[in-house]
């Protein structure tokens, strides 16, 4: 059985007339035999027989207009059996005319929004051209889109204390606005001052001006912007030079026999305590009592007075993978060495981890930073706003010292201390070093160390 | 010259455009079009019209089917195949007081005219100061199963021309009122007709005789607050469709119809952008340098704070229009395609 | 040499009296005296952008221009500089568009010999792309026609243009319309270094006119009464409605395609017999001197006129500003009134 379409003649044809039946019900057909007249938009003509054989069926009336693809007459073929078969589906090339152009199915014309012409019977493919070219990145929570600045900016909001619910955690426009509306969490002004917040804390709302020049680079170069930790950071350093009258006191410390404590105690400590040692412990319990001695070190400058500390709170400048960050331990000054070492480990782990509290980060009295580990032997550090002094713990190196007169080799250390010239003077300074550096020469850490 | 007796129209027609609306008064988007040159021949004796088969033919789509004799071979003005000549003589009646609209039987066929398009009707007035008052127009567009010299989108490279507007209606009102417009405006003028609308859509059209649409105004034609989809033509209702199918899912997508590609109306497209922040840029002229390029570009430059995601273009490639089904549909965007595009943006 | 092929109608048009004789030396000697010293000031350095000498052919150019009435338009190429002169154009105007100042007719938007004059002498402003503007002669000649006008659309084109497409695209078209309209072919022989018989395979160009259905004459343009002849023919045929005509007018191109062109693909002994034997100007003068037409003191006068011409042209030009740079992307749309008001006029007036 075959059935004959209207045919499309025209690219933007979509329906036809039957204007005569030239065949009829029962009325035998040769191949290439004008079926029916036509008439469209563009031309009146004849259609011609596919096949050869015996209309059996006329579905159509004269003078209606269908659209094209329709069913309108079958022909049952010469030999095959008269009975009605699936119809044909409308594909392309179907029963139409010899030259007309492949008839894709119509659509009902008067629909205002068309439908796309079907593929015919093939699946949908999956397009050729380039679609979209959004970008697909891991974690995402570091993303802020233009809109997002622009709007924390004009509503002085803290970013760092929006969860973003955006894929990959972004925070998204609509998060921005949620905060908006309910009245907002803002932060510690916008703004970067002298006496800014301590680093890691909530990052600045508002990012330094963009330059209004290009990037001028040359070939090979790349730009990398700024990741806002970054930008924090350097908001940070750059305060803290250009606000206070930095100088920079060096002493070296004998530390041969903690050398020799901590290789004959370390495995014993790590399997009672479930943290390593370092010499770090040694340093800040050392430097507290240092603080305590010279109460002027353990200050911040607040306009025209300088505030005393009454507890030390010890910053801790850690490495991690977005730069550098300070947890603070907290009343450090109660702590023992073990506590400072537990301590120590845990702000550590968790500052890596991105998991460290804004409590967490604010509030040191005083700086200590180690980077020793990576071979540095002097170091003249950035002070960590608002505290006066920063202290350096460079890498203990085997060196020749004089002893009674005589060369001999002993673990040395350098201990450094970048201080705030407004508010101590170089004796004290000087002093203040020096304690710490008897405290660690002198003091038995091995009764502090709970074994 | 002697007048041919004319056969009214192939298929029986023959009257008067607007004799050619269904019965409920609708005009599809062909018709429109008729309409709009019937009524401007009829209002304005200087407007005439030339090309390849529009007189006693009716137009290789019937556009002009029943103006030869309403109007005289005259002013429907059968030429000879010669494209630069037929831009020429458009150019060269305008400048001695005529409005010429010169019909060329495909947009494709364009480009057998591209020096007197792209050199002498771009640039007269801007060097010597003389209006030309002239309408181009054609067939554009794919979708139809007619290969690379019967489906283009040629009006990136008569846009970079400069100095003609460039006009891409979606649907058959906007269509009569650009045109209307065009052929009253005193500057040159491309007005393409995508075909693959011609008798596909219809709805209701005015029938003032003053019934115009200012040029480079583009329309919102279905409001939305998540992604903008920036768009013309015929993928304005693949957007449409799309975006029908996007809202039974909870996203809710802007349309917003260009109408005029050169010069386009970038107030809208920023409005509709600082409402979404979200901004798709379909087109269906190849993704290298077209229409939806400068417009993505635009909005970068322009909208930048208002971005919660970056611009993105939705285009077919740079291959010439194919032939085969499955190849041209993979060739143009479908509406699945953008409605990946959309869900794609939307969760950025 | 005159090859007359199929004249359809007798030479009319106003009397050539002695007036109109000596107004015709004028003109030809006027495009010989400006392009002697604009070439001299390129070679000098003092006159930005190209020049396109059309010397040794005024003859074509005077006499073609010559038979046009003013509403006529004539659509020329960057060589036909005499031939827009004869139409009447002001010299100073000419000149500052030459220096690009805001008073040359394109304001400043083209320069050199891409001139035009619309509204003033409908001539159409010259572009490079030849024979671009053959297409838009058959547009005026369409419009003329339409609305019943008794005017003619002219062109003129090089014997290099006529292997272009568009030349036979418009010839063709406005014999099937029967448009009132004359082609006119400057045959100087070279196209840029390109030899005639480098650029066609038939002897003549006005032979190719019976292709077309229309008639063609080829004539010596170094007789400029020979070649007004045949335009005054060629113009009453369109006008009376006769239909269009092919005039190829022959000379020789005596300088180099532009400027900086030293020309030695052009046989020194051609050029020399043209120079002394061909020479439009001399012929012409030595004509009217013979006749009776002009005297001695005639050609002195008509010397001094365009000497006094040229200067008071090159003054004005220098004087003349430079177009406000601001205006660079203004009158694109007519809407933005650009060329109907008055144009801004920027700083500085640098010496040529």
């Amino acid at each position: 059985m075959t059935s004959i379409q209207m045919p499309q003649l025209g690219e933007t044809i979509v329906e036809g007339t039957i204007l005569k039946w030239l065949k009829h019900e029962g009325d035998a057909v040769v191949r290439d035999e004008a079926l029916f007249e036509i008439s469209t938009d563009k031309v009146d003509t004849e259609v011609p027989s596919p096949v050869a054989g015996t209309v059996t069926k006329i579905l159509v009336d004269e003078g209606a207009t269908v659209p094209v693809g329709t069913i309108v007459m079958e022909v049952a073929e010469e030999g095959a059996p008269a009975v009605a078969a699936a119809p044909v589906a409308p594909a392309p090339a179907g029963a139409a005319a010899a030259d007309a152009p492949p008839a894709p199915a119509a659509e009902p014309v008067g629909v205002v929004v068309a439908s796309s012409i079907p593929a015919p019977a093939a699946p949908v493919s999956q397009p050729a051209h380039v679609a979209a070219s959004v970008p697909d990145r891991g974690p995402r929570s570091q993303i802020l889109s233009p809109l997002v600045r622009r709007l924390a900016r004009e509503h002085s909001l803290d970013l760092g204390q929006i969860a973003g619910t955006g894929t990959g955690g972004r925070i998204t426009k609509n998060d921005v606005l949620a905060v908006i509306a309910s009245g907002g969490t803002t932060a510690a002004p916008a703004v970067v001052t002298a006496t800014a917040p301590d680093l890691g804390t909530a990052e600045p709302a508002a990012p330094p001006a963009a330059a209004a020049q290009p990037i001028q680079l040359g070939v090979g170069d790349e730009a990398v912007p700024m990741t806002h930790i970054r930008r924090a950071i350097a908001e940070h350093m750059l305060a803290s030079t250009q606000a206070t009258a930095r100088a920079w006191t060096l002493v070296e410390v004998n530390v041969d026999h903690l050398v020799r404590l901590r290789e004959r105690v370390k495995d014993d400590f790590e399997r009672k305590h479930g943290v390593k040692l370092t010499y770090l412990p040694m340093v800040v319990r050392a430097t507290v009592d240092a603080l305590q001695a010279f109460p002027d070190v353990n200050a911040r400058l607040d306009g025209e007075n300088i505030v005393r500390h009454r507890l030390v709170n010890m910053g801790i400048a850690v490495s991690y993978d977005a730069g550098l960050i300070v947890p603070v331990i907290k009343g450090v000054d109660g702590m023992n060495t073990v506590g400072v070492a537990r301590a120590i480990a845990d702000l550590a782990a968790r500052a890596r981890a991105h998991q460290l509290t804004p409590d967490e980060v604010q509030g040191a009295t005083f700086t200590i930073t180690n980077p020793g580990p990576y071979g540095s032997v002097a170091s003249v550090p950035i002070i960590n706003q608002p505290n006066v002094g920063i202290l350096s713990f460079d890498a203990i190196v085997k060196r020749a010292v004089v002893v009674d007169d005589a060369i001999a080799i002993r673990s040395m250390v350098n201990i450094s201390m970048s201080w705030d010239h407004r508010v101590i003077d170089g004796e004290l300074a000087t002093r203040f070093l020096a304690r710490v550096r008897q405290n660690l020469e002198t003091w038995d850490f091995a009764e502090d160390l709970g074994l | 010259m002697s007048t041919q007796t004319v056969e009214s129209g192939a298929a029986g027609h023959g009257a008067e455009p607007r004799g050619k609306r269904d019965d409920d008064g609708q005009a599809t988007y062909l018709i429109a079009i008729a309409e709009a040159l019937w009524e401007e021949m009829e209002r304005d004796e200087r407007v005439y019209m030339l090309g390849e088969d529009i007189g006693v033919y009716g137009g290789a789509f019937k556009v002009t089917e029943g103006f030869i004799d309403r109007f005289g071979p005259d002013r429907v003005m059968d030429t000879p195949i010669a494209e630069e000549t037929i831009v020429g003589m458009a150019v060269g009646s305008a400048m001695e007081g005529l409005r010429p609209v010169a019909e060329f039987q495909y947009a494709d066929f364009m480009s057998s005219g591209f020096d007197e398009i792209t050199t002498v009707l771009s640039r007269y007035h801007y060097r010597a100061g003389v209006p030309l008052p002239v309408v181009l127009r054609a067939p554009s567009g794919g979708g139809v199963r007619a290969s690379s010299f019967h489906s283009i989108n040629p009006e990136p490279w008569y846009a970079y021309a400069g100095g003609i507007k460039i006009m891409c209606p979606a649907f058959p009102s906007d269509a009569k009122g650009l045109l209307k417009s065009a052929v009253r405006d005193d500057n040159p003028s491309m007005f393409l007709e995508h075909k693959w609308i011609y008798r596909r859509i219809k709805e209701q059209v005015p029938t003032e005789p003053d019934f115009l649409v200012p040029i480079s105004s583009a329309a919102v034609k279905r409001e939305g607050t998540d992604v903008s989809v920036i768009t013309y033509g015929a993928m304005v209702h693949k957007a449409l469709e799309a975006a029908e199918s996007l809202a039974q899912r909870g996203v809710s997508a802007e349309v917003v119809d260009l109408r005029t590609v050169y010069p386009y109306d970038e107030e809208t497209v920023l409005r509709s952008i600082e409402k979404t922040a979200h901004a798709l840029v379909l087109y269906e002229s190849y993704r290298f340098l077209g229409i939806g390029s400068e417009v993505a570009a635009m909005i970068a430059e322009k909208a930048f704070e208002h971005l919660d995601a970056p611009v993105v273009r939705l285009a077919p490639p740079n291959v010439p229009v194919p032939f085969s089904p499955p190849l041209e549909d993979a060739f143009l965007p479908q509406v699945a395609d953008i409605e990946a595009a959309v869900d794609r943006l939307a969760a950025w | 040499m005159a090859t007359k092929l199929e004249p359809d109608a007798a030479p009319s048009g106003r009397p050539l009296t002695d007036d109109r004789l000596k107004e015709i030396y004028y003109y030809l000697a006027l495009g010989r005296y400006f392009d002697e010293r604009m070439e001299a000031l390129y070679r000098q350095g003092r006159l930005p952008g190209a020049i396109y000498s059309g010397r040794g052919q005024e003859g074509t150019h005077v006499g073609v221009a010559f038979a046009l009435e003013p509403d006529d338009s004539l659509f020329p190429t960057h060589r036909d500089l005499t031939a827009q002169l004869t139409k009447g154009l002001d010299l100073n105007r000419v000149m500052a568009q030459f220096w690009g100042r805001i008073d040359g007719y394109l304001r400043g938007r083209d320069g050199n010999s891409h001139i035009g004059d619309w509204y003033g002498h409908r001539t159409y402003a010259v572009m490079s792309h030849l024979p671009i503007a053959y297409p838009v002669a058959v547009g005026a000649a369409l419009a003329y026609q339409r609305k019943g006008e008794r005017r003619v659309a002219m062109a003129i084109c090089g014997d290099g243009a006529t292997s272009n497409g568009r030349w036979h695209e418009a010839i063709n078209t406005s014999a099937v319309f029967r448009l009132p309209v004359v082609w006119v072919v400057n045959n100087n022989q070279f196209a840029y270094s390109t030899p005639n018989a480098k650029e066609f395979a038939v002897p003549t160009i006005a032979e190719r006119a019976a292709a077309y259905g229309i008639p063609g004459v080829r004539v010596d343009g170094a007789d400029v009464l020979e070649v007004y002849a045949a335009a005054q023919e060629a113009v009453d045929r369109a006008r009376d409605g006769g239909g269009p005509t092919l005039i190829e007018s022959v000379s020789l191109r005596w300088r180099g395609h532009a400027g900086h062109d030293p020309a030695k693909y052009v046989p020194r002994e051609l050029l020399e017999h043209y120079m002394l034997s061909k020479d439009p100007v001399k012929n012409f003068e030595t004509y009217l001197r013979e006749q009776g037409v002009a005297t001695d003191d005639d050609i002195d006068a008509i010397t001094a006129r365009i000497e006094r011409e040229f200067d008071e042209g090159f003054a004005f030009a220098q004087a003349s500003p430079f177009p406000e740079p601001g205006d660079v992307t203004k009158g694109w749309w007519v809407e933005d009134g650009y060329w109907t008001s008055d144009p801004g006029r920027g700083g500085g007036t640098e010496t040529g």
